[in-house]
């Protein structure tokens, strides 16, 4: 094989996996691109053009996203933080346009139906609680992947628009004793203890931890 | 709002769609200070620069390649 052939051989399979890279993402690039479309109309918005017509259309086009619950948390709140910024905009009062009201009650529409979404999702833990111990005959390593990567997410969704890990903690610690979240008391337990590797004093979150573990030791022996 | 490195991975991605690999890895430099720690950005972002590094190297090759048979033509 000649050093083209090669560099064509390894072309090709570099599309390829470019390709598939695309393909899973698409329904990701879907959301992304409605994002970055609602931010473009706020923009618009606030150099004073009119954008009646571009939010309608986003509403239409995009209004299924929350039956069809495709959105993750940090996505919702992204898009509610822009429809915040575009209803100052609005700047409502008794003599708005009809236009600028219906704008208005599409915005808190969907606010009101993206905050049962979150809702949903939060309350969707809690099998996994009951499930989870005493799994002796499933692959461990896939279950630790599936708990590392469960964490991930959770850590992107409660650090979002937090200034200081110690926040993103004391957070995760409240959820973990009044939800009884266990990935939370999990994530908490491992960022604590990479703060007392930096050098951090976490004793006053230690005892947090271990009121909140109290919740759940009852539940892991009956399992 | 969106941040400037959200927009920049979006229109990366939206980039190697339409297949336009020289722009996405335009986009996924602006990005990648905001997704320095993100293993799956630097995979895409490195396989973009991979990519259009072989499309480089392909390039000179047969370049190098028309320019031998000119010369045998040249001087045959």
């Amino acid at each position: 094989m000649s050093q083209i052939d090669t560099l064509k051989s390894l072309e090709t399979l570099l599309e390829s996996f470019l390709e598939r890279v695309v393909k899973l993402k698409e329904r990701r690039l879907t959301i992304l691109e409605g994002i970055n479309r609602l931010d473009d109309i706020t923009r618009q918005s606030s150099q004073g053009l009119d954008i009646t017509d571009n939010i309608g259309n986003w509403f239409a086009t995009r209004q299924q996203w929350l039956s069809e619950k495709i959105l993750k948390p940090a996505d919702v709140r992204k898009i509610n933080t822009i429809l915040k910024e575009l209803q100052k905009e609005l700047n409502i009062s008794s003599d708005s346009s009809p236009a600028k009201n219906k704008i208005n009650s599409e915005i808190s529409r969907w606010e009101d139906k993206s905050n049962q979404i979150i809702q949903k999702l939060t309350l969707k833990r809690q099998p996994e609680i009951k499930n989870s111990p005493d799994n002796h005959n499933e692959d461990t390593i896939s279950l630790f992947s599936n708990t590392l990567y469960r964490l991930s997410g959770l850590f992107e969704d409660v650090s979002e628009n937090k200034k200081h890990i110690l926040t993103v903690l004391n957070d995760l610690l409240k959820s973990a004793q009044a939800q009884t979240n266990k990935d939370a008391l999990i994530l908490s337990a491992f960022i604590i203890y990479y703060l007392k590797q930096k050098g951090y004093k976490v004793e006053p979150y230690v005892k947090k931890l271990k009121e909140a573990e109290t919740l759940f030791k009852p539940k892991m022996f009956n399992a | 709002m969106l941040n400037s490195g959200e927009k920049s991975y979006y229109r990366a991605l939206l980039a190697l769609k339409s297949k336009d690999y020289f722009s996405a890895s335009e986009n996924f430099k602006k990005a990648a200070p905001y997704f320095e720690k993100d293993k799956e950005f630097k995979l895409y972002f490195e396989t973009t620069e991979l990519l259009i590094a072989v499309k480089n190297e392909l390039a000179r090759l047969k370049k190098e390649d028309n320019i031998e048979i000119e010369e045998v033509f040249s001087n045959g």
